[in-house]
């Protein structure tokens, strides 16, 4: 009996029964694929770190290393299973020629290895451990993203040629956001190459069990072993790293499907209500031959059970089939997952979870029934919706519009509960349609860098001991260099060092400082302001919570072999050097130095690649770099994936806005049948009634897209937050274009309203006057 | 006399192939300028059907209608609803009122069509209008907090707020108790008398027995008329017999 009852009553509502089924199946999709990405992505990562036998704690160093210290240390801590210092020739990326282009573009650092012996192993695209036969090489599989390198390519450095034979996996070094890139030799080459580059060691440490890693890292420091060069990473770090990228496309998805289940909720409370109204009378007399309310809600929830039960079914399947592209990137970096069962099962309880979230809801929707009474559903059929006139807003004295749209915002007036339904999709539709965009914009403005702790400049110059012995000496000529150049506006010199300080916990640590003038280039505080005195300090976050310190603290550094007090003026966010950094502006000696950095602005920016390249050819030895490229670079890939979610969340805007719009004035048609009868049987034309739709329409739309756009560009900065703070950023102000935000995102969503009612009350001229104006 | 209303021939039936439904079968009628016809008949006879026809409402079959001197099938949809905006006027058994407007805007409503119109002569008018059915002082009530009677008052004035040549009243008086009626009917001949023809369509002889000619429908045809002109008396129990005679005869 409920399989007829569902195949008459689907029969009769076509267009209803295939919206809420799409919806639902691509609300399922996107949870099942969801989950399935999640589980394969960290299933993928967690293989390869295994594999590879990623270290669990991992210190740069340039300089001398004495190994017997290590070994030293490493025999004190039980837990160290393993450890190795291996070496990372660093070799500017204007000497690596790939195909006949070099790697001056390049941000990042460029090193070659060998194959480890113990752990840490560089992985091919199969998952196996590369072993480099003499005159080949095995590229970072980021440079074959990037197109720098493919298969066959000659690779030379100072004329010395290799063949690239295949591309490596790095698990620690994988991600574009990592600043360095290991390239892998046989030995006997890596001998002949050795003297072109600065050596850089790679000190590795493996524990039996989950050590804590804090500890270590503070044990490590405290013994004053070699850690000159960006802060230690841990395991728990490289497994973040690696999950970034595909971790932001995957919360998109997942925001897109909360939105998508937000409008089928929408979609199914405003259908289902039609409905019960239409079959009130039948439900009353179901009542009154002694059916209980159980058994009548049965009927509409098996119904909605079998629609939705399809739904997720199919949604499940379809998130099968397209995941094939999105697992792309995570089987290129990380490889196979070995967990597809795992993911198949997850995906299954995601498209499941739909499932039951609709079907509560569907049942809260039908507690209305007990309030239906039997005697008088059958007499008076479903109750009045309250529709009381708009006393202050009367015909009789309306002297602004015609007639039509006078009535047509009054209907909208009289009946608010309604119109809300629409109302709330087309807020929610400039949500969808502003949100990826405001975070397209956000990443991909150049003040961006200034949430990241980068001033806000055009060209960068970095020197450090990695590249020359006597580098400061190269800054100084540099600086004076762009004293002379007519083109630069302003530039300044940031030297970086480290400082000894006391953290809260009473150990010691090391603590890096960025000295010069912070005013120059200003990144965005997120509390506080830059240091101005000599006696004041600017933290990143990282910095502030080790240390346990907020703006107005106090910091006690050893400069110089004294105590120098520190008062904290800022904190801001930094993913620079692994998010661990702090600016002053003291003075101190020039010994020690890590590195000088120096940004750029240029009168006119758009020479800013011509400069590049100059001062590239000028001092070979210095990393000049564009701050665009750079944060390209860095960023790119992302920045990509979100352009594509920005353009994806246009179609469904589009997509979501029609089909609504037709479905609600379709419902709306069938409830005015009456009313429009007597407006007919008035004397009213079809165009006049129409243009009533329209103005209810265009009236709701009005609303709905400025609430929306409103909502969009101010709250929508929330749902910005958890995405964006994932590069590092933790306070951020939306970047809105306001040609998209205030003129193409709501002309394109009014387009779809319109040319959806359009289509929607083009039936208007159906309704027979006489079969309806006798019903009441 | 010149008619308002020429009907030839009308065919109107429902459905398609076997299920197909005479509702009129060659209906010819004819009402002249002024002139008050009631129509009688059993249900289903198409009485109704036949107001919605010559009205333009319910587009025929067959035949042709002609309002003065246009022919009904020639015309748009929208040159349709003009006709019927600015030539007839509707009274409902039920009164068919928006919700959401109050009595005055309601009773507007048909004047507000058409180009521009000055709100402030119509609802004049209006006002004018609602004083002679005596519902004055009800402008500002919403629809459901008027009575049954004050509501029909109120369509009365609607249909003749845009002075209309002839009035289509479908049981006006079917959903209201005696003395109401009775008003109702009243007010309805005094609009007859200032030269407005009506199409009533009724079961109650009392009803019918204030029209000049009484057409009795059966099985979708016109199966007799009994003119009830002057000398059968204002005795509305008089004329009533007549028809009720009337119907005897023709078996209804």
């Amino acid at each position: 009996m409920y399989s007829k009852l569902i195949k008459n009553d689907m029969q009769k509502s076509k267009l209803i029964t295939a919206t809420v089924t799409a919806f639902i199946l691509v609300a399922a999709m996107l949870a099942s694929l969801a989950a399935a990405l999640i589980v394969n992505l960290f299933g993928a990562i967690d293989n390869m770190l295994l594999q590879s036998k990623t270290p669990h704690f991992m210190q740069m160093h340039t300089g001398d290393i004495d190994m017997d210290r290590i070994q030293h240390f490493a025999d004190a801590h039980s837990s160290v299973e393993a450890f190795q210092a291996l070496e990372f020739l660093n070799i500017d990326g204007a000497e690596i020629v790939i195909g006949g282009n070099s790697l001056a573009w390049s941000v990042q650092d460029n090193g070659f290895s060998t194959q480890s012996g113990e752990f840490d192993f560089l992985l091919d695209i199969n998952g196996d451990i590369i072993r480099p036969s003499d005159g080949e090489i095995y590229i970072p599989i980021y440079y074959m993203r990037e197109g720098a390198a493919k298969l066959g390519d000659v690779v030379t450095i100072r004329g010395t040629p290799f063949t690239v034979a295949g591309f490596s996996r790095d698990s620690m070094m994988n991600a574009g956001l990592v600043g360095s890139k290991r390239f892998l030799v046989s030995e006997n080459d890596y001998e002949k190459i050795r003297s072109f580059g600065i050596m850089e060691y790679l000190i590795e440490f493996r524990f039996v069990d989950d050590y804590p890693v804090s500890a270590f890292e503070s044990d490590y420091l405290e013994a004053n072993l070699p850690a000159n060069g960006p802060p230690a990473i841990n395991y728990a770090l490289i497994r973040m790293m690696n999950a970034i990228t595909d971790g932001i496309m995957i919360a998109v998805l997942m925001l897109i499907g909360l939105l998508v289940v937000a409008v089928t909720f929408l979609c199914i409370r405003f259908t289902l209500l039609a409905k019960i109204e239409e079959d009130y009378r039948e439900i009353g007399v179901l009542k009154a031959i002694g059916l209980s309310v159980s058994h009548i809600k049965k009927l509409y929830m098996v119904k909605y059970g079998a629609i939705a039960g399809i739904a997720c079914v199919l949604g499940f399947m379809a998130s099968l089939l397209i995941q094939g592209p999105f697992m792309e990137n995570i089987r290129l970096y990380m490889g196979e997952s070995n967990r597809f069962l795992t993911g198949l099962l997850l995906g299954m309880t995601g498209a499941a979870a739909i499932f039951l979230i609709i079907m509560l809801y569907v049942n809260g929707i039908l507690r209305r029934f007990r309030k239906n009474s039997a005697a008088q559903a059958i007499r008076f059929g479903a109750p009045q919706e309250k529709s009381k006139s708009a006393k202050s807003f009367q015909l009789s004295r309306n002297r602004l519009f015609s007639s039509n749209i006078h009535l047509g915002i009054m209907d909208v007036l009289s009946r608010k509960k309604l119109y809300v339904t629409m109302l709330m999709v087309l807020v929610i539709s400039s949500f969808i349609i502003n949100v990826p965009q405001n975070i397209y914009n956000t990443i991909s403005d150049k003040s961006f860098m200034t949430y990241l702790g980068i001033g806000e400049c055009d060209m960068r110059i970095d020197t450090n001991q990695t590249q020359t012995e006597q580098f400061m000496q190269k800054t100084a000529e540099i600086a004076g260099m762009l004293a002379r150049d007519e083109q630069v506006s302003s530039y300044t010199v940031l030297i970086c060092k480290m400082f000894e300080t006391m953290a809260g916990d009473g150990t010691t640590r090391r603590l890096r400082v960025e000295l010069g003038d912070h005013s120059a280039f200003p990144i965005t505080y997120s509390k506080g302001r830059e240091p101005r005195t000599d006696t004041e300090i600017a933290l990143s976050v990282l910095y502030a919570d080790d240390l346990g310190r907020d703006v107005g603290d106090t910091v006690i550094l050893s400069v110089d072999g004294e105590d120098k007090r520190l008062t904290v003026s800022g904190i801001y966010s930094d993913v620079t050097n692994g998010g661990r950094t702090s600016k002053a502006v003291f003075e101190t000696n020039q010994t020690d130095i890590l590195w000088s950095s120096i940004p750029v602005a240029f009168y006119d920016s758009s020479h800013t690649d011509a400069k590049v390249s100059q001062y590239r050819e000028m001092f070979p030895l210095a990393k000049v770099s564009s701050v665009e490229e750079h944060i390209r670079q860095m960023f790119g890939s992302t920045i990509a994936a979100v352009q594509i979610a920005s353009y994806a969340s246009i179609v469904v805007t589009v997509v979501l806005t029609v089909l609504i719009t037709l479905l609600f004035m379709k419902m709306l048609l069938t409830k005015d049948r009456y009313p429009i009868s007597i407006l007919k049987s008035l004397g009213f034309t079809n165009a006049g009634i129409t243009a009533q739709y329209e103005t209810r329409s265009v009236m709701v739309l009005f609303l709905g897209v400025i609430i929306g756009t409103v909502l969009a560009n101010t709250l929508g900065e929330l749902a910005g937050v958890a995405m964006i703070s994932s590069f590092g950023a933790s306070t951020f102000n939306f970047v809105v274009n306001p040609l998209f935000a205030y003129l193409f995102s709501p002309f394109l969503i009014a387009v779809c309203v319109y040319t959806a009612t359009l289509l929607g009350v083009s039936d208007i001229r159906k309704i027979n006057v006489s079969k309806y104006i006798k019903e009441v | 006399m010149e008619n308002i209303i020429t009907g030839k021939n009308i065919v109107k039936t429902f459905g398609k192939g076997d299920e197909k439904v005479g509702a009129l079968n060659g209906v010819d009628v004819e009402i002249s300028k002024g002139e008050f016809v009631a129509v009688m008949g059993p249900s289903g006879s198409g009485k109704s059907t036949l107001l919605f026809a010559l009205s333009g409402m319910e587009a025929i079959t067959t035949g042709s209608v002609m309002i003065n001197n246009t022919d009904l099938s020639a015309l748009s949809d929208s040159e349709l609803a003009d006709i019927r905006r600015t030539k007839m006027g509707f009274v409902f058994q039920q009164p068919t009122m928006l919700k959401n407007l109050n009595l005055l805007d309601n009773i507007i409503l048909p004047a507000l069509q058409g180009g521009k119109k000055n709100v402030g002569v119509i609802a004049k008018k209006a006002k004018a209008l609602m004083k002679n059915t005596g519902i004055d002082g009800l402008e500002n009530r919403d629809t459901a907090e008027v009575s049954g009677g004050q509501l029909q008052r109120a369509g009365i004035c609607r249909a003749l707020i845009n002075s209309p040549e002839i009035l289509f009243a479908d049981e006006p008086t079917g959903a209201l108790n005696s003395k109401t009626a009775d008003e109702i009917m009243g007010l309805l001949s005094d609009i007859n008398k200032d030269r407005t023809a009506i199409l009533l369509v009724t079961h109650d002889v009392k009803v019918a027995a204030r029209a000049d000619r009484v057409l009795f429908t059966k099985d979708g045809a016109i199966v007799s008329e009994l003119p009830l002109n002057k000398s059968n008396g204002k005795d509305i129990e008089v004329r009533a017999k007549k028809i009720i005679a009337q119907m005897a005869v023709v078996g209804i």
